[in-house]
């Protein structure tokens, strides 16, 4: 696969907005121990569609090569960047102190509203939009937390979590 | 005394409540006071963090908001729930345009956040009561030979959990420890459950969980202690699927922390749901 890479200034705002401590992104020097300590990456296909790199996605959110990040997202061989699986060991290792996962985690955020996300994220986001609760309460359980004399899970006001859904236009990627 | 806002999560109030059971009954045993609020969906540091910040920000401050208007710290029992709603106020405090837009949000549905109240994780309050912990010991435990797995979220960013060492965790150890159980060390403690990139890809996400059960096995733990819903579900539901794919037997029990101190200070496995685990209980466990 080729990959077009453009320069997406927006991006790199974006990207640059996000960060709590922004200008801390333009010190990488990409010693890549972000990927040599990152699980996906050991685990990952030596082959090309299947490669995660925290190291790269950091160079191509820097240089604001969107495509880098973002071009491979929705393909069903693609592992960018929905294959980082948050366990945030590339900020502790970072020696500058960058937040990858930060920044992957924007990547992600841009994929939603691109309506490219995986099933299991859109579905937990519905069940919250819907519930109040990632996993909604159900008969059984009920049952089995009185069996151990537990007291109801109180309901949540739905309304708010609603309201607040549909104010900031989160729905809207549903 | 002090009373702690409960926070169960999704996870464990709506699918996993014998966790809460065990959890409810060592609180209680070491004088820790809890109350309930109707808190909504933390949300979720793996999922709606990564299908919208914002969303994240704003859902995990309204929990927030909830807490403060009662003036009480939240307890949380799960390392999800923890990192959300610490990683949000972490953000907030750190970042006065992100606290202007969220409470700018809040204001709608009659909120603001402040920043008053502080986020603990279960473990952490259990870290600062181990001596009624030792003293409410009555069963013998040495036949444990446990291998703790923290997970990432109770540790990492350090920098928003502010509990122990990001790499090399010792807290849960230590509690191990006092319940006369033997820790066991391994060289993947620190290593990932796998549990985000298993959602949408599986195999990496298995590929993961091989190599932490592998650094496990060569340990000759005979039970596996952990303190986050999400990794017990992973580590005690995926071992026979994982079994299978890798032509392995993986056949170690899971314990939730507060299961594991629960039996050590006389309550039964009925009375805290043990038989709902998946994997099969051992002769240790079982003889406890």
């Amino acid at each position: 696969m080729t990959l077009p890479l453009g320069i997406d200034f927006e991006f790199r705002k974006l990207i640059m907005d996000v960060h709590v401590s922004s200008d801390k992104i333009k010190y990488c020097y990409q010693c890549s121990r972000c990927t040599d300590n990152c699980p996906v990456a050991a685990v990952a296909n030596p082959f090309y569609e299947n490669i995660f790199d925290p190291r790269l996605i950091v160079l191509g959110t820097l240089l604001g090569y969107k495509d880098v990040v973002m071009a491979l997202a929705g393909t069903k061989s693609a592992i960018v960047p929905w294959g980082c699986t948050v366990c945030d060991t590339c900020d502790t290792v970072c020696p500058q102190g960058i937040e990858v996962t930060e920044i992957i985690a924007l990547a992600k955020n841009i994929t939603t509203g691109a309506g490219l996300a995986p099933d299991n994220i859109v579905a937990q986001a519905k069940a919250v939009f819907e519930n109040g609760k990632a996993i909604p309460s159900q008969p059984a359980i009920e049952r089995r937390r009185e069996q151990l004399g537990l007291p109801a899970v109180v309901a949540p006001d739905v309304n708010e979590v609603q309201t607040l859904l549909k104010a900031i236009g989160a729905d809207k990627k549903l | 005394m002090t009373e702690y806002k409960i926070f169960e999560g999704c996870v464990i109030g709506n699918r996993l409540p014998f966790l809460e059971a065990s959890s409810r009954k060592v609180l209680d045993k070491v004088g820790i006071k809890t109350s309930q609020a109707p808190f909504a969906c933390c949300p979720d540091p793996t999922g709606i963090k990564s299908f919208d910040n914002t969303a994240w920000l704003a859902l995990g401050a309204r929990n927030i908001c909830l807490a403060e208007a009662e003036g009480k710290d939240i307890l949380s029992l799960c390392n999800g729930c923890t990192n959300t709603l610490r990683g949000v106020q972490y953000q907030l405090k750190h970042d006065s345009h992100k606290k202007d837009t969220i409470n700018k949000e809040l204001a709608k549905i009659g909120k603001e956040y402040k920043g008053s109240i502080d986020v603990k994780h279960f473990v952490d309050v259990l870290k600062s009561k181990l001596d009624s912990i030792k003293g409410g010991i009555t069963k013998q435990m040495s036949d444990l030979k446990v291998a703790c797995h923290p997970g990432c979220h109770y540790m990492r960013p350090a920098e928003w959990m502010e509990s122990d060492d990001p790499l090399r965790p010792e807290n849960l150890k230590e509690i191990v420890a006092v319940s006369g159980a033997s820790v066991v060390d391994y060289d993947e403690l620190a290593l990932c459950c796998g549990n985000a990139v298993a959602g949408p890809f599986p195999e990496h996400g298995d590929a993961i969980l091989k190599q932490k059960f592998d650094s496990i096995k060569k340990s000759g733990a005979n039970c596996i202690v952990v303190n986050c819903p999400a990794c017990f579900q992973r580590l005690d539901g995926e071992q026979r699927n994982l079994s299978k794919t890798y032509d392995t037997e993986y056949n170690i029990p899971i314990l939730y922390i507060t299961e594991l101190l629960a039996l050590a200070m006389g309550v039964s496995s009925e009375e805290i749901g043990l038989k709902n685990h998946r994997t099969r209980r051992d002769t240790a466990i079982e003889n406890l």
